[in-house]
């Protein structure tokens, strides 16, 4: 293979051929691949332990090769990186507060969630992994990682919207006026 | 994709990794350097020295010396190509062959010439003598006159 083309590699592929070659640069394409995507989930996981993590993941990949056993790389980083950050949980304690983009509702009324239920809607929106690696991660059930993920959505709408719209009470109060 | 996804798409997009983080990584991935490139090189030397090999032996010159170079041999050795041979023995000439005559009497069946000329051998009147085959075939065929 050249040394020039590899552009169009998977993941997986890339990773194999940089072990196999130490080239610089399928290192920084696979790098960018995925960067955006993890700093973005770890920045909402954990603001505080973001760097370390990151730095920390990166460093275990590039020393020894992941053994995927027919996983995706995309998988792997996340599997790894919420393993790390549950770690640096003890280290840096979770902050809601800090936020990397404050002035957005909408990832305000992330951070507003539980733990569990910010990290399968960020798992399955940001990383978009599918529910049942979601639920491996989490270590339960695929039926109640879809409850929570319905649930954490249900609870973000209310953040943002206010309350549902219950227009049997309304109804209600307008027999009672009448 | 939802529109809940399209909203999280948009209020994420602007967030990247910060540059100071990307260049510790990538200051991290420059250390590994790259393997020693030996195994490439040492079969790319194995290869070129099979394939030398191969030419060697389809264009050696050994192998057409008796087809391409007949310039070269000793010209009327004992080394004689076989097919000048066969033709020699085959088709003796008249030329070449004294007793071309009696021979081919002899083969044809007719003693009478071959016996004769045993016969003024034998008496000594003729100063040629037969040849050691012919003089075989007259002692085996010609009756002893007195």
């Amino acid at each position: 293979m050249s040394r020039k083309n590899f552009q169009h590699l998977n993941d997986e592929a890339l990773l194999d051929y940089y072990h196999s070659t130490r080239n610089l640069k399928a290192f920084r394409l696979l790098y960018t691949r995925h960067k955006d995507s993890l700093y973005r989930y770890c920045a909402q996981m954990n603001f505080a332990g973001t760097a370390s993590a990151l730095e920390e993941l990166w460093n275990n990949l590039l020393e020894h090769p992941p053994q995927l056993r027919g996983r995706l790389l995309r998988s792997w980083l996340f599997i790894r990186v919420n393993k790390l950050l549950r770690n640096c949980a003890g280290q840096y304690p979770d902050t809601p507060q800090q936020v990397p983009d404050p002035g957005n509702k909408l990832l305000a009324g992330i951070q507003q969630l539980s733990r569990v239920e910010r990290n399968i809607l960020l798992l399955h929106m940001e990383c978009q992994l599918p529910l049942a690696t979601v639920a491996d991660i989490e270590k339960i059930s695929l039926k109640k990682c879809r409850e929570h993920y319905r649930r954490g959505k249900e609870r973000l709408e209310e953040i943002l919207q206010g309350p549902q719209r219950q227009p049997w009470r309304i109804k209600g109060l307008g027999e009672v006026s009448a | 994709m939802s529109v809940w996804e399209r909203q999280y798409r948009d209020a994420v997009a602007g967030i990247h990794s910060p540059g100071s983080l990307d260049e510790k990584i990538l200051q991290q991935a420059r250390r590994f350097k790259r393997p020693k490139g030996t195994n490439r090189w040492l079969s790319k030397a194995a290869s070129s020295c099979a394939a030398v090999a191969v030419i060697v032996l389809l264009a050696h010159p050994a192998q057409y010396l008796g087809a391409l170079t007949p310039d070269l041999r000793p010209a009327g050795g004992a080394q004689q190509s076989p097919q000048a041979n066969w033709r020699h023995k085959r088709v003796p000439t008249e030329a070449a062959d004294p007793w071309f005559d009696l021979r081919s009497q002899v083969r044809a069946g007719s003693f009478v010439e071959l016996c004769s000329q045993w016969r003024r051998q034998q008496s000594g009147s003729t100063p040629d003598t037969l040849p050691r085959d012919l003089e075989d075939r007259a002692r085996a065929h010609c009756r002893l006159l007195p």
